[in-house]
């Protein structure tokens, strides 16, 4: 076989893979719901009933869990104040579907109050806090009686009929479990499918680097919670009416909220799919033991459950989604021609660069870590098409000046100013606000979105201007091709060389197409070639009227670059102006390489 | 007064209580930094271990300490080896999270299938006899538990401090890639501070059996406040969790009388959540997300 014939069939068959997979992923979701019908046993029916609730409930732990990746264990919370909201309108006539509503109205508030404060605590913590409101908001639930029942439960009326939720038959029950199943699913794959499931995954992945691209960390993980609890506890209401009595034990448990987040990792956690499956496989366990077996096989299914779980995180970290899909995607050829891994040479102009007004003012910036003075009245101002030289020897303070410079550092004293698009000058204050001004940055230590694809990563900078996910694509691709990436479009991010990296790390910050670019070392462990042509590209995104401030050690690049050069020692400027003048000064020489060699 | 001296003296007992639990908790924390959600279950395991052994040969419930300590020893010890070690490179540290989620679940219900849901009382010889010290009265099994405590904390500490063993698991903990360089196994510290934590839930075990009933599910109440205890404390701070667990046993105590018994896990979650979200350092601790052995 040819390349050619391999490049050109290649696609095709990943395509066909992938949709055998989604008819596959169909036949399971149609399964669910015609097997009980076929069959017409009560107790077919009561299993296929519980994995529609289950796979529900971990579908919509999914995305805040998986896509968002706050690892919650107390999302019985959820399920529980929906189960309660229900049950107790129920007892004052009013019918659960509009208490359904009430419930995730709730919930909504619910989840939002507890998350807000625990989103600054990182894996076992956040699981940690959220283990700890559901066992408040347990004892809570003991405690109101007049309310709740307290311990002795809440059984709801026997009033029968669709406007109650409550059948004699099974048929209808299923009808809802599985219309709601596919409501959670439907919105799951929304979500993913578009801006908000890439911020998602990409603050999961890296919070810094999400947050310089403009996305608001913050309120994208509160409205992950939120859509989460109230799909949650819509569920739950509905769960309550099918099981026609609740208590605070059961309601508010933490067994429950293992099991939903279980059911998530061993099907596959932060896919769409994977929690539906995780709960297809294990429901039917405990239902089986507990029915077929009774009594004396209490503890087994949750013996196996365990069991399950320690073997899948050992053997199968990505679950069985990770397992499908690695058969799915098959052998990944290469596509793409030679020169595509370079930076694509451009055309410049020989025009001299237009220097414009100041965008972007410093005054005296000071900045203390402890005792130590990492930043002594640095100022300056950068203006419009210009490129500006950081330099300095290591530990100077470049970093922490950039730092400052985009919202991640508050200066002890000094202010960043920066022009708006509508011309104003404005104070930002957060990575989020520089960024809405036209602020990008890149961070010295690469923070790709390892998760996704190089695709994905840039169009997460794309998403900056663009809302649609085909229009991010298109600018990310366009981006890619001209950072030399193009033939890693769907190669995984973390895939890629060190050089690669550094270049996705600008891809992603140009795909913003920011006003104001500030680049932290981007030429390092790039080849002699592809500086030259970087170098190029500067230029020619300068003479787009974008302005430049690059922290760089390559020489060849700086000279070549830079407009002017400042250059930091100890935390201060100790010379500025022209590249060629600068480099010849002796306290420039003296601080990189001692004093010895300061008047050689 | 008498009433408020006896609270106290509840409150403290209790701590100690606590402490014994939290100790090996926070070592693990400290030391491995994997969050061990299957501590409660090592105390279940070791107080059906200890009921077992009690009825079974008919000796003092301490006196099992002698067996019930070097097999918990080889349970964190393969529990270290088999779950934990392969995961420590892990990208993801929710995997760390489930795997001793999934011991959890598996043990307590491994104990559901053994001796079902029944709770099991160990024979106490006596230990359950009330004592007077001045005005307040305690169980006699509770001052041991109290000293106990005391001793395990100072015991742990000297350990750290004097033995070459304990200086190269603190090395471990403060630098892992440093200690190695330095020749230290750190694979096989890991092992053997992951057995210790879990052999010292398990002389606490031998104690607390005789005066709580053993149940499938008892490690679970035991190791949320635990937690509660070990950021209290701040996080692989030993001398932090002994007073974090008086802090939290004299909380349950006095807000058990004067608030309602029935909330006082409401009162110490809710003082967790506050210190977890304000001060995640913990009272004791100084730095954030820096484990350290020694305050």
């Amino acid at each position: 076989m040819t390349d050619t014939t391999m490049k050109s069939a290649a696609p095709p068959a990943r395509i066909g893979r992938h949709r055998l997979g989604l008819i596959a992923l169909g036949l399971v979701l149609a399964a669910l719901f015609v097997i009980p019908v076929a069959i017409g046993d009560e107790f077919v029916y009561h299993i296929f009933i519980t994995i529609c609730i289950f796979a529900a409930l971990s579908t919509a732990w999914n995305i805040v869990g998986g896509y968002a990746g706050q690892l919650s264990l107390g999302h019985a919370i959820f399920y529980g104040i929906g189960a309660y909201a229900g049950v107790i309108l129920v007892n004052m006539g009013i019918s659960p579907w509009i208490g359904m509503f009430a419930g995730a109205a709730v919930a909504v508030v619910a989840a939002i109050v507890v998350s807000y404060p625990c989103f600054r605590l990182h894996g076992p913590f956040f699981a940690l806090a959220t283990i700890a409101f559901l066992e408040v908001f347990r004892v809570l639930a003991l405690h109101f009686r007049e309310l709740t029942g307290g311990a002795t439960g809440l059984m709801i009326p026997l009033k029968i009929g669709w406007e109650w939720m409550v059948f004699r038959e099974r048929l209808p029950a299923l009808v809802i479990a599985f219309g709601m199943l596919l409501v959670c699913l439907g919105v799951a794959w929304a979500i993913r499918s578009r801006r908000l499931g890439f911020h998602l995954v990409a603050t999961r992945e890296r919070e810094s680097a999400a947050r310089a691209a403009g996305v608001g960390t913050v309120k994208v993980r509160l409205i992950a919670v939120a859509v989460s609890a109230a799909l949650s506890a819509m569920v739950g209401t509905f769960h309550a009416m099918y099981l026609t009595f609740i208590e605070p034990a059961s309601m508010f448990s933490l067994q429950l909220s293992i099991q939903i987040a279980m059911f998530a990792l061993i099907g596959g956690i932060g896919t769409v799919w994977g929690p539906l499956l995780g709960a297809v496989l294990l429901v039917p366990i405990t239902e089986f033991a507990r029915g077929a077996l009774g009594a004396e096989a209490i503890g087994l299914h949750g013996f196996v459950y365990g069991v399950v779980l320690m073997l899948v995180v050992l053997f199968m970290p990505n679950g069985i989604m990770g397992v499908l899909s690695r058969f799915a995607s098959g052998h990944r050829e290469a596509t793409g021609d030679e020169p595509d891994t370079h930076i694509a040479a451009v055309a410049r102009s020989d025009a001299a660069p237009r220097i414009g007004d100041p965008v972007l003012r410093v005054e005296g910036l000071q900045k203390h870590f402890g005792g130590l003075h990492v930043t002594n009245d640095v100022g300056f101002t950068l203006r419009e098409g210009e490129i500006l030289g950081l330099i300095g020897p290591n530990g100077a303070g470049k970093t922490t000046v950039f730092n400052m410079l985009s919202g991640f550092l508050k200066p002890d004293r000094g202010r960043v100013s920066l022009l708006g698009p509508d011309g104003e000058w404005h104070d930002p204050a957060s990575p989020g606000d520089f960024a809405a001004l036209g602020l990008g940055r890149t961070f010295q230590i690469v923070q790709p979105f390892a998760a996704m694809t190089v695709e994905e990563n840039i169009m997460v900078g794309a998403f900056h201007r663009h809302h649609a996910v085909s229009d991010a694509r298109e600018a990310a691709r366009e981006t890619a091709h001209r950072m030399g990436l193009g033939r890693y479009l769907q190669d995984e991010a973390n895939s890629l060389t060190v050089g690669g990296l550094k270049r996705l790390e600008v891809a992603r910050v140009m795909a913003m197409k920011p006003r104001v670019l500030l680049l932290d070392e981007v030429m390092a462990g790039i080849n002699r070639t592809d500086v030259k042509r970087a170098v190029d590209l500067m230029l020619s995104i300068r003479e787009t009227g974008v302005s430049i401030i690059a922290i760089e050690h390559v020489m060849q690049a700086v000279m070549a670059l830079s407009d002017r050069v400042i250059v930091l020692s100890s935390g201060e400027i100790i010379a500025q102006g022209d590249p060629q003048e600068v480099v010849r000064d002796p306290h420039v020489i003296e601080a990189y390489l001692g004093k010895e060699f300061a008047n050689a | 007064m008498q009433t408020f001296l006896q609270i106290i003296a509840n409150g403290l007992m209790l701590g100690g209580l606590f402490a014994i639990v939290a100790v090996g908790l926070t070592l693990i924390f400290g030391i491995v930094k994997v969050v061990n959600f299957a501590h409660g279950e090592f105390l279940m395991v070791g107080m059906y271990l200890t009921f077992l052994l009690t009825t079974g040969l008919g000796v003092h419930p301490y006196a099992t300490a002698v067996a019930v300590i070097p097999i918990l020893f080889v349970l964190g010890a393969v529990t270290q080896r088999l779950l934990i070690q392969p995961l420590m490179q892990a990208r993801d540290e929710h995997i760390q999270i489930f795997a001793t989620v999934g011991l959890s679940t598996a043990l307590i219900n491994l104990a559901l299938l053994i001796f079902g849901a029944d709770i099991a009382n160990t024979p106490n010889y006596g230990v359950r006899s009330q004592i007077e010290i001045g005005p307040v009265r305690i169980l006699e099994g509770q001052l041991w538990i109290f000293l106990a405590a005391i001793l395990l904390v100072i015991g742990l500490q000297l350990f750290l401090a004097r033995t070459n063993t304990g200086r190269a698991i603190r090395a471990t903990a403060q630098n892992r890639a440093a200690a190695r360089l330095m020749g230290i196994n750190d694979r096989f510290i890991y092992v053997l501070t992951f057995g210790i934590g879990a052999a010292c839930v398990g002389f606490g075990s031998a104690l607390i059996a005789p005066l709580y009933p053993t149940s499938p599910t008892i490690g679970t109440y035991f190791v949320l406040i635990a937690f509660v205890i070990v950021v209290l404390g701040g996080l692989g701070s030993i001398p932090g969790a002994f007073f974090g667990a008086l802090i939290i046993g004299l909380v349950d105590a006095l807000s058990g009388f004067y608030i309602g018994s029935d909330l006082r896990e409401a009162v110490v979650f809710g003082i967790f959540l506050v210190i977890l979200i304000l001060k995640p350092s913990g009272l004791f601790g100084t730095r954030v997300s820096q484990s350290h052995v020694s305050p």
